[in-house]
């Protein structure tokens, strides 16, 4: 006989955990598909001496690089920016920064502000006490009182070390007369929930052994299975079952040797990322009920991808800040620049992270900032460098536009056979106007923090941490993929927890937002648990 | 995925003339040694490429491909035009293996990624110094939107 879950969801990382906890603890019986592991702490290699020779293979952002069974191909061949992402229980936080912003008012309503891109659907008042009850599950690090933000609870925990570099940027945006506060991060600065503070090691992107830095491999998914939600790893879902009414039934997933499996749920929730969400809808075409993709009635699946453009400007002093130390999140951070200034060639802004800049291989062999120097001048370079610098990584806001989008490979495919996504994405003449302000305004910052050099690292390739847009909210079917509740306007029991659903951007990290989105959607499906049309 | 791997077998890469290359890299100037001088390659080489097995035969190429009495930085160059995974090997395990020398090490003053600790409430220091009047004392800066 098969079994048949109340709800169903697709991914195990930031919005997939939240979800699950959230809906298990209120009683529904919850199924999660997730195509990777439980992560294996001990495997973490930041403690290790081939730390910086990890990252850039088996610990690399890019699926594309790490090449694991678990991981999908991305074809990206005509993006400007390559997108990263992990794939396990705890999904891309197991190597996310944990940078943990909110985002403002004004970035859901960039058309009514700024004449740009659409409105969202619900306002940034709507998602405040989701914003509030996630910091408390994920334990986040900050101060209060952010002159950026409209006035909101405190954080759970004081805020993380500003360290030398940060304190020296605090002080040069007291000069400069420039906004900058302590950056809030989902970093725990003391013991909180059973888990151990950050010993500020620095590895945070390539996972945290201290299990100091939130992911729901930690913080959601020992309590969402506690209360009942099970979890199936190596599950990777390849295709979502829809009836004749046009309900979706649950999902096809194929296990680790190959072998295919159905899981039938009341509900189907997609948290597999802004590339995998849209990836799995245009798998799902079905010729009879929605043959360009599932829930595709308005053309929008997989378009308005946005990624973050995203510059790096770092400053070297003449002393030593040990430069490689510190949580990676950020020390300090800066809205100076973030809200529309109509003196300015562009509308809308970015966010700048004050960041450490890495061990030796990092100075030498970049991935960020820097060029490859050898020979003699090699010595005099990390002389004048090394463990010297900060960097400030600068994230744009992205507007949407819709010939950025995923649609699916036509050749290549993952382990299993199944079609990869393929990415197209360009950045806008827009965002580089935007960008090139950022960036000149940043060295400006590093100058005035005490300084003696910069160098910018202008919209890096390798920068795809921010997946965003492919499945957009809004009241309106014909130009929405789903409703303000991320119910699909043409699946009643399909929900889309992750960012794909995102109208806009903003120019903050996303997870914060994701995650408060997800907390959101599930909470909205327990209040309207009774209405809710189930396949028969 | 990369877990603490025992050393790889290097019979097929002539380290004599590895060193002889990476000493072109990173010879001894500035007050830092040369590759050789810290017996970088020999040391290190086995580690590194049981770390990274994928740079092996790359590696392998870069070497048979470059005349050590030839070598310069613009022959270099020039490897990565014409093989850059060869390059990438080279590089990188060049590099991988003169920091892992602890003379180096010491010398650039990098302990490695150590664990620290700290009061999370230093932050109280700060605040009552002042260091967040300025900005506070400004005010907002976020736009009210309407509705
Ligand atoms: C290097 C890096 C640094 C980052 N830093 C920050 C930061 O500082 N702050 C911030 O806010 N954000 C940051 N991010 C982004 C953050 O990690 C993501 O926004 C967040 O994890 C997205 O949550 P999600 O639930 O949408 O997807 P994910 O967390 O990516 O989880 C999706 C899950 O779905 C699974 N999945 C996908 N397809 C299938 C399938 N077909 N079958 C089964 N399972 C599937 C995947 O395996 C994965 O585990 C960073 C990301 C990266 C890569
Ligand atoms: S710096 Fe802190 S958060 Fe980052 S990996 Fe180390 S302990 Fe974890």
């Amino acid at each position: 006989m098969t079994y048949r879950a109340d709800v169903l969801i697709i991914g195990a990382g930031a919005s997939g955990g939240v979800a699950a906890r959230h809906l298990a603890e209120h009683g529904f019986d919850v199924v999660c598909l997730e195509q990777g592991d439980w992560p294996d702490r001990s495997a973490f290699p930041g403690a290790r001496p081939d730390w910086e020779l990890a990252i850039r293979k088996d610990w690399a952002m890019s699926p594309n690089v790490r090449n694991r069974p678990e991981d999908y191909p991305v074809v990206h061949d005509d993006s400007d920016i390559e997108p990263l992402m992990y794939n396990a229980v705890g999904g891309s936080m197991i190597i996310y920064a944990g940078t943990w912003p909110r985002m403002l008012p004004s970035d859901f309503r960039v058309r009514t502000m700024d004449g740009v891109a659409d409105d969202w659907p619900i306002a940034h008042s709507d998602l405040v006490p989701y914003y509030n009850a996630i910091d408390q599950q994920i334990g986040v690090s900050g101060l209060a009182g952010d002159p950026a933000y409209p006035p909101h609870d405190d954080y759970p925990l004081p805020p993380l070390p500003l360290g030398a570099a940060g304190r020296r940027v605090a002080e040069g945006h007291n000069r400069l007369g420039w906004h900058w506060w302590p950056e809030p991060n989902a970093i725990l600065s003391a013991p909180y929930d059973g888990r151990r503070p950050c010993v500020q090691r620095g590895v945070c992107t390539s996972g945290c052994a201290e299990g100091a830095k939130a992911s729901t491999d930690l913080t959601h998914w020992p309590k969402a299975t506690a209360a009942g939600a099970r979890l199936i790893t190596g599950a990777r879902v390849s295709r979502i079952t829809i009836d004749p009414r046009g309900l979706a039934t649950g999902a096809v997933w194929l296990d680790r040797s190959g072998v295919e499996h159905h899981q039938e749920a009341d509900v189907v929730i997609l948290a597999a990322n802004a590339i995998g969400t849209a990836r799995l809808l245009l798998l799902s075409a079905d010729d009879r009920h929605c043959p360009d993709g599932l829930a595709n009635s308005s053309g929008l699946v997989g378009r308005r991808l946005m990624m973050h453009p995203f510059s790096v400007v770092t400053g070297w002093w003449d002393d030593q800040v040990e430069g490689w130390q510190g949580h990676f999140g950020a020390s300090i951070t800066s809205y100076q620049f973030y809200e529309t200034d109509p003196d300015r060639e562009f509308v809308r802004g970015a966010k700048w992270a004050l960041s450490p800049v890495g061990g030796p291989l990092n100075h030498i062999l970049p991935m960020r900032a820097g060029n490859e120097v050898w020979g003699r001048d090699h010595h005099e370079l990390m002389g004048r460098t090394f463990g010297r610098g900060a960097s400030w990584a600068i994230f744009g806001e992205d507007l949407p536009e819709e010939p950025n989008r995923v649609d699916l490979d036509p050749v290549r495919t993952d382990s299993h056979g199944i079609p990869a996504p393929r990415v197209s994405y360009r950045i806008s003449d827009h965002s580089r106007r935007l960008m090139a302000f950022q960036e000149a305004r940043a060295e400006e910052s590093l100058r005035a923090s005490g300084c003696r050099e910069t160098a910018v690292a202008s919209m890096i390739p390798y920068s795809g941490w921010h997946l965003m847009g492919t499945a957009r909210m809004g009241n309106d079917s014909a130009s929405s993929v789903v409703n303000s509740r991320q119910q699909a306007h043409d699946v009643p029991n399909l929900y889309i927890a992750d960012a794909s659903v995102f109208v806009t951007s903003s120019g903050v990290n996303p997870t914060c937002t994701i995650t408060a989105l997800a907390l959101r959607t599930a909470d909205l499906l327990v209040q309207h648990r009774s209405e809710q049309k189930v396949p028969a | 995925m990369t877990t603490p791997t025992s050393p790889a077998p290097t019979a097929d890469i002539d380290i004599h003339r590895l060193t002889a290359l990476a000493d072109v890299m990173l010879p001894a100037a500035h007050g830092m040694p040369a590759v050789s001088e810290v017996k970088a390659v020999e040391s290190y080489l086995p580690q590194v490429l049981g770390w990274r097995k994928d740079l092996h035969q790359p590696l392998v190429r870069a070497v048979d491909a470059l005349d050590p009495s030839l070598f310069s930085i613009d022959r270099l160059s020039a490897l990565h035009e014409e093989d850059e995974d060869a390059y990438v090997a080279l590089t990188t395990a060049v590099a991988a293996c003169y920091y892992l020398s602890p003379v180096v090490r010491e010398l650039i003053g990098y302990p490695g990624q150590a664990a620290k600790t700290y009061d999370p409430f230093a932050y109280t220091e700060w605040v009552a110094e002042g260091l967040l009047d300025p900005v506070v004392d400004r005010g907002p800066i976020w736009r009210e939107v309407p509705g």
